[in-house]
């Protein structure tokens, strides 16, 4: 099977060692202009066997900018976000039936390419946060032990450049021997995100990863994402609003499996175009 | 954030809980939103300072500077009432945050106000200063260093998140007031005993109520400092 | 009311758990310890089973097996006009019936576990829900209710007749197997999907092939469960006679499976002896008395440890994988 490889992006390898305390001015005054697209969804329909759970979505995704969805429960954004990395195969009679989705400018469903490829540059971070009950170290160097890397020392660098950039090596840089399951919800997840960004993947899909923290550690993870976007496209669902708000650039709201209106952050929370947006955002459904 | 140092509070205990406190990433987005206000009460100051000394100097180029400044007093006013809705729209700030983004709302109003103020009293030097004063300016520079004074110790009560010395500044308050009233009635007999004076009297007498005003905006300044200081509406006081 | 009649049935329960296994205990226990050092009668363990002659001799009784009577009879030469009383299979001892329950044991779970997990595998992780799956399920099921002489008949049937293997270990091993097999399926099965779903999710989002989630992040910490699975087995492989009858064990063998073979491969094709099956044959297929009862206790009393013994390394090992692979 001939594999079609996604074309990479020439980013050099720097490493991700900003600590987390670093201010960076907001850049959430952006304005109308678009940045490069990454990833292009083009008139996207997708079923669970017969229900149609996403109708005719169209929407560019921005390199290296966070991306928030939105919209009330069972609206199709989680469903969307899956479709990203192919996490939909998984379940039984899924398919798109209609469009595409491309990641620069390769169709992700198209039979040459590899769901596996795909994954390991489509990182995803789960809502619950899923810790393997390994070794810290364990978890983080699983993606690329499975790429076949064995080599001590660069697992060793891989680790804690990875925990740095979650903001978590401080933490635990002397612990990495014990379990993962030991660390509390919020370095959970943080770890989670250490563990995504180890196989350093181009895009990282958030899937409410906030929902199940406490409030500090919400913060901690939202610094975070604010960190990882000058690295990494984030894509993130999100029921909080105000999540969104903070640290997403570009907003995109869904209702009952179609796209409303996506547009900079601050246009969808100061000056929505559609009422159902304004209705949604001001807290008056959903 | 900041211990809130109060009569009707019990005093705080030296802090038993080491709570590290997170840096936001939009935290510079409020330290810009202080940094312009700051900016503004430190131009208003200088606006008023420069009035009254074309005032007493006669010096028109002075008064020129002083009218053409009022310009970036109002864009900054522009400015913070921008930066306070997208701000609370887009952070939903909490306690001291909303109480320093309301009170910049408000002090930003008035510190443009004390500007106009100060532009009145340049235009009237501009006017005066073609002619003769008819009596020596000492009331007048004396209102503006208590108004001067008072806009001073309102910025630092903002600087230094201190709401003790706002109290003293609603106290000269009264002193300003007192001395305008004292210097109507003494331009009142000067323009009985000669009707050559009345123009020049009749711009003492605004210049006089601008300074009066411009005490007064600095004592609301004064009051939300102590709003935003300690939580508590004084107003009515 | 209703507490009391639960706490009654479960020490009626006990009661009679206590009763087989201590009269196993002390009538078994005459025939395998001794009273004197080394205090276990090691002929017992390590001999192949002997006729029993009880005579008299110079006023003595005398109980002897066939190999000691015979030197005995060449020391004493006029001994051998003695009259005795013959009891088969009541003297030397059972070793090649405890070789052959091993090997059996040994056998048959290897081939059930390597089955048997690897359909568990395929049903919980890999088959996609359908009416066919659904089939195969109830199948399996059913198999567990299939009783153990029809599944001797089937060893016998399948084979040792229609494969040609005989009499076998081979023969054993399979048909036993494929008894265990519905146990080890749905308890193997039960563990893997007891795994989170989350494991899976996560191998998968880091780009895990399947087998390679299924290899590193759920197997082993199924294993725990697959292990108990194997315990519940090895209780019913060692015991169960009806499967065995047939298709690989002998009355008597005089050989052990691995002597006097002609080529290696000839020792999968050998038949055995095994406890259960011996206990049968000196309980029923000779004629009763003190001296074959002598036998069949210490039988069963060896039986049980034995199982208990195999059982409870299975547990330790599990309990090392739990600690190892905790979650």
């Amino acid at each position: 099977m001939v594999t079609t490889e996604i074309p990479m992006d020439t980013r050099s390898k720097s490493s991700v060692t900003s600590t987390p305390k670093s201010a960076q001015s907001s850049g959430s005054k952006a304005v109308g202009a678009v940045g490069k697209t990454l990833i292009d969804i083009d008139h996207v329909d997708f079923f669970y066997g017969e229900n149609q759970a996403l109708f005719d979505i169209n929407m560019k995704i921005e390199e290296k900018k966070v991306t928030a969805l939105i919209g009330p429960s069972g609206c199709g954004k989680s469903t969307l976000l899956r479709c990203l990395n192919r996490m939909n195969d998984l379940i039984d009679g899924t398919q798109i039936k209609q469009g595409k989705i491309t990641v620069r400018g390769i169709d992700i469903n198209s039979p040459e390419v590899d769901p596996i490829e795909l994954r390991k540059r489509v990182g995803m971070v789960f809502q619950k946060s899923n810790p393997f009950p390994k070794s810290i170290y364990e978890n983080i160097t699983y993606g690329l032990r499975l790429q076949g890397e064995n080599n001590k020392s660069k697992l060793d660098e891989v680790v804690e450049r990875s925990l740095r950039g979650a903001a978590l090596w401080d933490e635990v840089k002397d612990r990495l021997d014990t379990s993962g399951l030991g660390l509390s919800g919020g370095q959970q997840q943080r770890l989670c995100i250490a563990r995504a960004i180890a196989v350093e993947p181009e895009v990282i899909l958030m899937d409410e990863p906030c929902s199940a923290l406490d409030p500090v550690s919400t913060s901690k993870v939202e610094e975070l994402i604010h960190e990882l976007k000058t690295q990494f496209t984030i894509i993130i669902v999100t029921h909080n609003m105000q999540q969104a708000a903070r640290v997403s650039d570009r907003t995109a709201f869904f209702y009952m499996g179609k796209l409303i209106e996506y547009d900079d952050t601050q246009t969808i929370f100061m000056k929505p175009n559609h009422d159902q947006t304004e209705a949604y955002v001001s807290g008056r459904f959903g | 954030m900041f211990p809130v140092v109060s009569d009707d509070q019990p005093s705080p205990q030296e802090s038993q809980v080491d709570a590290t406190i997170m840096k936001r990433f939009y935290d510079t987005e409020l330290e810009n939103f202080r940094n312009h206000l700051i900016k503004m009460g430190e131009i208003s100051i200088q606006q008023v300072h420069d009035a009254i000394q074309a005032l007493v100097e006669s010096d028109v180029a002075i008064a020129k500077k002083v009218i053409a400044g009022d310009d970036e007093l109002d864009d900054l006013e522009v400015l913070i009432d921008e930066d306070a809705v997208t701000y609370m729209n887009m952070r939903a700030p909490i306690a001291s945050d909303l109480r320093l983004v309301i009170v910049g709302m408000k002090a930003s109003h008035d510190l443009e106000r004390v500007g106009d103020e100060a532009v009145g009293i340049a235009k009237r030097a501009k006017r005066l200063a073609a002619e003769v004063p008819f009596k020596p300016y000492i009331d007048l520079p004396r209102m503006a260093a208590i108004a001067v004074e008072m806009l001073r110790d309102a910025l630092d009560c903002f600087l230094d998140h201190d709401a003790e010395k706002a109290a003293t500044i609603i106290k000269r308050d009264k002193e300003v007031d007192a001395l305008n009233k004292q210097l109507y009635r003494e331009l009142t007999s000067y323009m009985i005993e000669d009707q050559h004076t009345i123009s020049r009297a009749i711009e003492l007498m605004f210049i006089s109520r601008s300074l009066e005003r411009i005490a007064d905006h600095a004592t609301n300044i004064a009051e939300e400092m102590i709003y935003l200081v300690n939580g508590k509406d004084v107003r009515g006081g | 009311m209703v507490f009391w009649a639960f706490r009654a049935s479960t020490y009626i329960v006990l009661l009679c758990g206590a009763a087989v296994f201590l009269t196993i205990f002390f009538k078994g226990a005459g025939t395998v310890f001794k009273t004197e050092a080394p205090f276990i009668n090691t002929t017992f363990f390590t001999e192949a089973p002997e006729t029993l002659y009880v005579f008299e001799y110079k006023g003595e009784d005398m109980e002897m097996g066939d190999k000691e009577f015979r030197a005995f009879k060449e020391m004493n030469p006029d001994a051998a006009k003695v009259s005795t009383s013959t009891f088969a299979y009541s003297a030397g001892g059972i070793w090649p019936a405890i070789a052959g329950t091993l090997l059996l044991v040994v056998g048959s779970m290897t081939i059930a576990l390597v089955l048997g997990v690897s359909a568990a595998v395929y049903l919980s992780e890999y088959a996609r829900d359908g009416a066919f799956i659904r089939f195969v399920r109830l199948a399996i099921l059913n198999l567990a209710g299939v009783p153990s002489i029809v599944f001797g008949l089937f060893g016998f049937g399948m084979f040792v007749s229609f494969f040609g293997w005989n009499v076998s270990l081979l023969a054993g091993w399979f048909t036993l197997a494929f008894m265990v097999l519905p146990v080890v399926i749905t308890a193997s099965e039960e563990s893997l999907q007891a795994v989170p779903q989350g494991f899976r999710e996560g191998s998968l989002a880091l780009g895990a092939t399947q087998w390679q989630t299924i290899r590193k992040n759920v197997m082993p910490y199924a294993l725990p469960g697959i292990l108990t699975s194997s315990i519940l087995g090895i209780a019913r492989v060692a015991g169960e006679t009806a499967p065995i009858m047939f298709t690989a064990a002998y009355v008597v063998r005089d050989k052990l499976p691995w002597e006097d073979l002609m080529n290696a491969t000839d020792f999968f094709f050998q038949g055995v002896m095994a406890l259960p099956y011996h206990i049968y044959v000196v309980s029923s297929k000779i004629p009763q008395n003190e001296y074959t009862e002598r036998v069949q206790y210490g039988t069963a009393f060896v039986f049980l440890m034995l199982v208990a013994s195999v059982a409870a390394t299975s547990i330790v090992l599990r309990n090392h994988l739990r600690n190892r692979y905790k979650w």
